[in-house]
């Protein structure tokens, strides 16, 4: 993970948080050593993945998003899971309304008229990335009323080297120094460790990152603070753009009921509408049991307008709910888990403000496992915040060490540790006999140190402790 | 980890005609262990990192 940084002095670093999503990113730095999510100019914290040119002026974010209906073959959607890769093995589905992805000489591009005048330019993803993350650094620089000049950026665990090498090369096109990559679970994990109230226990962590075009999963242990990842799954089919268009299905067959033989979503325009519409009616869904759904001139001049209840979208939904359970219950299986030995779960990403998909993970779990989402926990913190954050976290911890400093400490000789399988601990008197205690739990980086007080023997001797080679007791 | 758990129960008795270093009796031997990556991210994970690079202890980083 040596991130070749643009070589900015640490005492002239302004670093940020970046959580670059396919659907929607964020920004965020610390005051005070806590994490602030970065407002842009439109005051949006979630900020669209979008680049859109009109007249030769860049559009991005919100703006962008609404320039889908008229401006759709000028406007780059859904472009970061491409960075790095061949075209072969990309999924061009979700810029199916947008721009379409080009292979040109083995590197993908997209074809905009990015100028007021004169033939459309080819544009690289590599340089769509670089144009959206000058935007972002840009809205953060003036929300600190300093130039941003270094960041952390969350990404996902199966985020390859050649896409690692480049989005930091993507980013040092757009004056931005990548002081780490991080995994965006162990961003999640970090967002709630670092909360004042927090407590460091030991415990296996389940993190659902539920986004817009992908879901991901992953099992973490964590102990005495050190995060190891045990397993992960991903998941390209349950989504949030999967509820938009069962939204959309459900939309589109309500109009047609009133209006036979006119599809909406046989109409370019038409669609685009259909599904900006039916996404803000989803999120509206997250907060109140009823939400409206109305769009002028849907279709032929005709305009649209009912109310869906939460019950009835559930419904409509559940295949895709019961996929993110299908999905978590893997992945705790690849990791040799049993739902009992999960302490805690993260619902992280945008889709986990759901309700439903909260309380249907919650039903999977034993009642002792602490399930962190607004509909869940009253402490949950906002999930689409969660990346930024952490990233956040982890760029002020790092921005004062010299590049060469934060190559070596996540150097593969210092990050591959023996992990012990099974607990060290000691036998203590219960009513049944000799009780197994354990002190140093499975899946511990060693060397470890953990204390714990136990009585004295009733008679004679100090005590009797069994503890492991290469373990340093306390 | 500055922070101690609090075991109710008691400690086994050593046999009387024990005489080991430390009273330290092992009652069953460390399982394999297996190679895994830590995250390099977080505060401990740092501390990690100033441990392993000076190959320096616990004990030695407290001082
Ligand atoms: N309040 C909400 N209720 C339900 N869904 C929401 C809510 N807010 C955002 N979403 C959905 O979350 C998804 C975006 O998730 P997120 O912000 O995590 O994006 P992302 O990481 O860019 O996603 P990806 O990379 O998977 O495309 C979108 O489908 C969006 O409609
Ligand atoms: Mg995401």
């Amino acid at each position: 993970m040596a991130e070749k940084g643009a070589g900015v002095a640490p005492g002239d670093r302004c670093a940020i948080g970046i959580s670059f999503g396919n659907s929607y990113s964020s920004i965020a730095c610390t005051i005070d050593d806590s994490p602030v999510v970065i407002a842009n100019e439109d005051g949006d914290r979630q900020i669209p993945t979008l680049l859109s040119y009109v007249d030769g002026e860049e559009y991005t974010g919100n703006q962008a998003k609404a320039l889908l209906v008229r401006n759709p073959k000028n406007t780059v959607v859904a472009f970061k899971d491409f960075l790095g890769q061949d075209f072969k093995s990309i999924d061009p589905t979700h810029c199916h309304a947008a721009s379409h992805p080009e292979d040109k000489n083995g590197s993908i591009c997209f074809t905009i008229q990015d100028k007021p005048e004169g033939e459309a330019s080819t544009v690289t993803v590599s340089e769509i990335s670089t144009r959206y993350l000058r935007r972002l650094v840009q809205s953060a620089s003036d929300y600190i009323g300093k130039t941003v000049t270094s960041a952390v950026v969350a990404v996902p665990t199966n985020f390859g080297e050649k896409q690692r090498e480049a989005l930091i090369k993507a980013a040092q096109e757009a004056d931005l120094e990548v002081l780490q990559l991080i995994n965006e679970p162990i961003a999640s994990v970090l967002a709630y460790d670092a909360r004042p109230e927090a407590t460091l226990e030991d415990k296996i962590i389940v993190v659902a990152d539920l986004g817009g075009t992908r879901s991901d999963v992953a099992v973490v242990a964590s102990r005495g603070g050190l995060y190891t990842l045990l397993a992960t799954a991903h998941d390209y089919e349950y989504a949030g753009a999967q509820l938009d268009k069962v939204l959309m299905d459900h939309f589109a067959k309500e109009f047609m009921k009133k209006n036979a033989n006119v599809d909406p979503r046989e109409n370019a325009r038409s669609l685009a509408k259909l599904k900006a519409e039916s996404e803000a009616t989803k999120k509206a869904l997250s907060i109140g049991t009823n939400a409206n759904f109305s769009v002028e001139s849907l279709a032929e001049g005709i305009d649209f307008q009912m109310t869906i209840n939460r019950l009835r979208y559930e419904t409509i939904a559940r295949k895709v709910f019961e996929g993110f359970n299908r999905l978590v219950e893997g992945v705790i299986k690849k990791a040799r888990l049993d739902v009992l030995d999960i302490d805690e779960v993260i619902l992280s990403g945008g889709t986990s403000h759901t309700p439903r998909i909260a309380s249907n993970l919650r039903s999977i779990f034993p009642a002792t496992t602490t399930v962190l989402a607004p509909s869940t926990s009253p402490s949950a913190l906002n999930p689409s915040e969660l990346q930024a954050r952490g990233a956040a976290l982890q760029a002020s911890l790092i921005q004062e060490y010299e590049s060469e400093d934060i190559d070596q400490s996540t150097h593969p000789a210092v990050t591959t540790v023996k992990h012990i399988s099974n607990a060290i601990g000691v036998l203590t008197l219960s009513e049944d006999g000799e009780t197994f205690t354990p002190v140093i739990a499975p899946e511990t980086a060693v060397p470890a140190r953990r204390t714990i007080h136990v009585d004295a023997p009733k008679e004679g001797g100090t005590g009797a402790q069994a503890q492991g080679e290469r373990v340093e007791g306390g | 980890m500055a922070t101690a758990t609090t075991v109710s129960r008691a400690l086994p008795s050593l046999p009387s005609d024990w005489s080991a270093e430390k009273d330290f009796k092992p009652v069953g031997s460390i399982t394999a262990s297996t190679q895994r990556t830590i995250e390099p991210v977080g505060p401990h994970f740092l501390a990690h990192a100033r441990r392993a690079r000076h190959k320096r202890t616990f004990s030695e980083d407290d001082r």
